[in-house]
Formats: C-alpha cells, sequence, structure tokens
C-alpha cells in the first residue's frame, strides 16, 4: 500500500537544496528552512514574527501570498501546538513545499492563490518541541514554570478561551492537560489568538494539525451542541476524508470531537470557530495507535501526500464558495470591453 | 485576637478554593434500561469498545505474528443492563497490527460492569491470513529468540524516530500482546488505552523452552493523555496462553469529575494472570 512514486521536482531553484522533506527535523533546522524558503520565494513568501515563547524563543509564520492588488482572504494553518506530535510539523512543511512547487503548474493551487493568503505557522510550541528532542521524546505541553519551578508546562490546546476550564481538562499542572493559570495565560496562545483576532474578519479557515488518530475532528469539543453550519462542515470534511482516502487508502474518522474523541474545553480549534471563523478543523494524522507519536519516517511522504489532498480539498471548497464564478474576477472595466 | 485576625484570611482562601468549580465530565443521558440502541459506528463509545475488545483478542491469541488493530466499526449497538452495567454489540474490520493490511472482521461484546472490574469481552474474528502461516512465523520467531545465548536486552522501542531493530521487533511484538493484557484491565467507557513504547527489556533465561521477559512499558491513556508507566512480566510458548504479571504506576492524574478529588490510587498493585509464575 505504499506509494513508492517520488515528488514532482519542478523547480529545484525554489526548494533549499537538499532539504529533506521525509525526515524529522530538530527546531534549529526548522528555523533555517523558514529563512531559506523565505529568500528562494521572495516573490511569494515572507516569515512574520507571530510572538515569543515563555524561554523567550521566537514563534514564525510564513506567509505565502500572490502578488495582487485584490484584497484576499485568509486560510490559516497550525503545527505543532502538542510537542511530540512530530508529524505535524513535518506536515507544515511538506504542505509549503508542495505549494511552492506546484502554484504554477496546478490549476487548483494557482486559482486559490488568487483570492486566498495562505498562512502557516509550521511549529507553535517551539519551547515544548525542542524540548521532545532533547530532554523527553513524550513531551506534550509548553514549558511553562509552576509552583515556583516544580512543576512544567501547560496544554496550550486546552488554554485558548473557548469554554475555557470547563471540562475535559485538569487545573494540576502535574496533568498532561493541564489547562493553564487561566484562559490565553500562555504567551504561545496569546501571541496566535491576538493575531487571529486582529485578523478574523479575513480568515474563512482555521486549520490546526495534530497526531494521532487519523480524524477531522469539526467543532466542538467543549460542548455537544453542533455548531451553526455544522452539515456544510461535515460535509466537506467527509469530501476532504474521501479524498486523502484515495491516495493510499487511509481510512479517517469524520465528526465532532466531543461525540467521536472527548470533550475538552479551551482548544484553539472551537475558538477559531466562537469567534467567527467559518470553517474550523483540526486534524488528527497518522497512525491509528500501531506507531502513535513516534511515527516512523518511512510514513512521512505518505502521510503528508494524503493529509495534502485533504487539506486542499478543503482550501479549494473554501474558494469555490467565497470567489464563485471563475478564476478570474472580471472588474466592471473589462466587462464593458467585452461588451462592445 | 491577633492569631484570629492572621487566620481569618487563610481561612477565607480555603474555603473560596473549596468553592471553585471542577471541570466536568460529559454526562451520558440516562437511557431505558434493557433496550438496546444503536450507536454511531464513529462514536468513541463504539470505537473505544471495539479497541477493548482486540486488545482482549490480542491477548488470548498470544500470538505476535498474529495481532491485529481495529479497522473500521461498522455496526455498534449498546444496552443498558440495570445493576450490572453497559453491553456493547459490535461489528467491526481488523487490520494487520503492522502492515496494515486487512486482516478480517469481528464480531464482539463488551460489558463494562457499573463496579469497577476489568470489562467482559466476547470476540469472534474472521481469518483472512492462513492460520497455519501464521503459527509457522510465531515459531520462526521463537527459534530465533531461543537460539540467542546471552539475554536480550533492549530499551526505547521504538524509538524516537519510530525505528524498531529488526532484531528487537519479536520482543517488541510480545510486548504489544502483553501490554493487550493491562490494556483490556484498565479500560473503561470513559478510560482507553495505547502501548506507545517499551522503555526497557530485559530477558530472563530459563531452563524450560518457555521465554521470558522484564519490561517496563509506556501506555498512552485517553482522555487525560498520560504516559502510564508499567512493569510488565511476561512468558510466552508459541501455542500456549500467555503469561502477564504487571504493576502499573499510580495514576494521580485524575479528570476532574465534579463528584468529589480522588486521591491517587494506590500504588504497586500486582496482578497476576497465572498462577506458579
Amino acid at each position: 500500500l505504499v506509494d513508492e512514486s517520488m515528488p514532482k521536482q519542478r523547480s529545484h531553484r525554489q526548494i533549499p537544496e537538499g532539504y529533506n522533506y521525509t525526515e524529522y527535523h530538530p527546531m534549529e533546522e526548522i528555523y533555517k528552512w523558514m529563512t531559506q524558503i523565505q529568500e528562494s520565494n521572495s516573490e511569494l513568501v515572507t516569515q512574520h514574527h507571530l510572538g515569543k515563547t515563555i524561554e523567550n524563543r521566537t514563534i514564525y509564520y510564513l506567509q505565502i501570498s500572490q502578488p495582487s492588488n485584490k484584497p484576499k482572504k485568509i486560510i490559516w494553518m497550525d503545527c505543532g501546538i502538542h510537542a511530540r506530535e512530530w508529524i505535524s510539523p513535518a506536515f507544515c512543511q511538506w504542505f509549503v513545499k508542495e505549494i511552492l512547487q506546484n502554484y504554477k503548474s496546478d490549476a487548483m493551487i494557482r486559482r486559490f492563490l488568487q483570492n486566498l493568503d495562505l498562512y502557516i505557522l509550521p511549529v507553535l510550541n517551539v519551547d515544548g518541541y525542542i524540548y521532545s528532542w532533547e530532554a523527553e521524546r513524550l513531551w506534550r505541553k509548553n514549558r511553562s514554570p509552576y509552583m515556583n519551578g516544580t512543576c512544567y508546562g501547560t496544554d496550550l490546546n486546552r488554554n485558548f478561551n473557548s469554554s475555557w476550564g470547563s471540562v475535559g481538562v485538569s487545573y494540576n499542572c502535574t496533568s498532561e492537560i493541564f489547562c493553564g493559570s487561566g484562559p490565553e495565560s500562555e504567551p504561545e496562545t496569546r501571541a496566535v489568538a491576538q493575531f487571529i483576532e486582529k485578523k478574523k474578519t479575513d480568515i474563512l479557515c482555521y486549520l490546526t494539525i495534530h497526531s494521532y488518530g487519523q480524524y477531522i475532528l469539526t467543532p466542538y469539543g467543549s460542548t455537544t451542541t453542533p455548531p451553526s453550519n455544522n452539515e456544510e462542515l461535515m460535509h466537506v470534511a467527509q469530501k476532504a476524508a474521501a479524498a486523502l482516502m484515495g491516495k493510499h487508502g487511509t481510512s479517517y474518522k469524520v465528526g465532532s470531537t466531543s461525540s467521536i474523541l472527548y470533550s475538552n474545553s479551551g482548544s484553539s480549534r472551537d475558538w477559531a470557530h466562537m469567534i467567527g471563523i467559518p470553517f474550523s478543523y483540526t486534524f488528527e494524522l497518522r497512525d491509528n495507535g500501531t506507531h502513535g507519536f513516534t511515527l516512523p519516517s518511512d510514513q512521512i511522504q505518505p502521510t503528508c501526500e494524503e493529509t495534502m489532498l485533504a487539506v486542499t480539498t478543503i482550501i479549494d471548497y473554501v474558494d469555490q464558495k467565497y470567489f464563485p464564478g471563475g478564476a478570474v474576477m472580471l472588474t466592471s472595466g473589462s466587462l464593458s470591453l467585452s461588451l462592445l | 485576637m491577633q492569631g484570629l485576625g492572621a487566620a481569618l484570611p487563610v481561612l477565607l482562601l480555603l474555603l473560596l478554593s473549596a468553592q471553585l468549580p471542577r471541570p466536568a465530565v460529559a454526562e451520558q443521558p440516562p437511557w431505558a434500561p434493557g433496550v438496546e440502541r444503536a450507536l454511531d459506528p464513529s462514536s468513541r463509545l463504539a470505537v473505544g469498545a471495539a479497541r477493548v475488545a482486540l486488545h482482549n483478542y490480542n491477548f488470548h491469541a498470544a500470538s505476535p505474528s498474529g495481532l491485529r488493530a481495529l479497522g473500521q466499526v461498522r455496526k455498534a449497538t449498546v444496552k443498558s443492563i440495570p445493576g450490572v452495567g453497559q453491553k456493547c454489540y459490535l461489528q467491526f474490520t481488523t487490520e494487520d497490527y503492522r502492515s496494515r493490511e486487512n486482516a478480517g472482521s469481528c464480531l464482539a461484546t463488551v460489558l463494562y460492569p457499573k463496579k469497577k472490574s476489568p470489562p467482559a469481552v466476547n470476540i469472534k474474528c474472521i481469518n483472512t491470513k492462513d492460520q497455519k502461516q501464521i503459527q509457522e512465523e510465531d515459531n520462526r520467531l521463537y527459534q530465533k529468540l531461543k537460539r540467542q545465548t546471552k539475554p536480550i536486552t533492549g530499551s526505547n522501542i521504538p524509538d524516537s524516530f519510530g525505528n524498531i531493530e529488526p532484531a528487537l521487533e519479536p520482543v517488541w511484538a510480545l510486548a504489544v500482546a502483553g501490554s493487550s493484557y493491562m490494556m483490556w484491565e484498565k479500560s473503561t467507557e470513559k478510560v482507553g488505552y495505547f502501548m506507545t513504547q517499551v522503555k526497557s527489556v530485559k530477558q530472563w533465561m530459563r531452563k524450560d523452552d518457555s521465554l521470558e521477559f522484564d519490561y517496563v512499558i509506556l501506555l498512552h491513556e485517553m482522555p487525560t493523555q498520560e504516559m502510564i508507566s508499567c512493569h510488565m512480566r511476561l512468558i510466552w510458548l508459541p501455542g500456549h496462553p500467555l503469561k502477564v504479571k504487571y504493576t502499573c504506576d499510580s495514576e494521580n492524574h485524575r479528570l476532574e469529575d465534579g463528584s468529589g478529588m480522588e486521591s491517587g490510587s494506590a500504588a504497586g498493585i500486582i496482578r497476576e494472570r497465572e498462577e506458579n509464575f
């Protein structure tokens, strides 16, 4: 069931030479990669400072934006909110690479880049990710000190201001699902929340990538009450899961977090939907428990390939919904010309 | 008087902290007893129960080459039995634990008892793989391990990058089979497990034909997300039931459930499967 095909090699110029997307990379290499990606694709990519972590490291996101005088809407995707879920940052890097390699040749990518800017955050929980490389592979939370430095880490995905602290959390710092001392108590949470809040009227889609379990999860985790656009959210998620399955036969479950996974409050995805971002999804990537967080690197490529199809299905749907009627938006000037 | 003045704010603080709301655990609506109702096959109750059934299967099969993982739940119903517990009826597909190849479907019932005790499982599976072939593979694994003259040891299997040394694969597969016993016993409607890693393994050389291993295993507990460390002693002889003895670290991370704080459970509870270990 393993697809042996190599990713299409388009312009080697665009992609940092020799960067291996089928390997896991430590944070130092990811930082370097972001700089290189911007340098080799400066017409499309800019690197931005989002904020700082509790240990004072910088959180960067990449903005992929086709130059245009049109106002664009935004697709946001973050990876690595939980340190041990290494396949997640691997996917964000893969996604950027795929877009940059194919945006000239792939009609769907070309179409949506005319209307949408992609904001990709490869590693949200930088401190935690580094800690999982250097100290404890199965670390989950950030590295915020509590109780006079005797206990570390808030679960960033319980720390957002979405029914914070109400269900599926612990108030004890020793727990893996410690929700912090209050909503947005953590600098990483604040960095993301403040940015998204500022841009929320332009953000159509919020995607957050996790592992493992093979799910596409819709709102909410904090309540079983379905979101206002539940039918559409489910329909698009089913489409995405079907596209994903078509690649390597991997089956994903689709549904609300509270019904198919567990109840939890303070998740970023719940918060994004609650502040008005219509298409908000959590992805839980491979596998189904055999390897769990330590997914072997020979599964990076097939996982990323299939996930790419799911994510682009969602982006394409959003693009067609909000920018209907063909890739080129006729201005009144060109319309009158064509009528002569 | 002075002492009282100092004590009052402290008392107030204590009172206030006792009043702090506790995070809730989602409640299930009460259903009519004895009525079998359909479950969404994707629901966590259905999927969780299917996993529990498979833990039971994997333990009883005692076959490192015949381990199964959950494919998809096709049909699920549940019945509430008053005074006894909840019983799930399931039909699901399975995959080979390693290769993800289709391994055939299963029918199972899982009874979660009201009182704290392991779920009662009944499971029957179809085999797409030839059973003789599986037995032969088990025997091959057994022979390979038996040939070792020095005690086998290992740690961090898989490693941080998901790699398992080929020579240690059988030892890992045995750990999955043995862990299935622990995971089956510990599962409830609300709490489930996955075997994450063999932290360490050491072989105890035996004079008889059986293979004996001492493991430290990490189990991923859901929904708490905790990594539970368990010490497991396992004895294997192909064609015979697996013998497992284990003790898991005390779980002092409890999901707040609104019914009062539970203190950490007693550590070092040893559960034996077979006597005369």
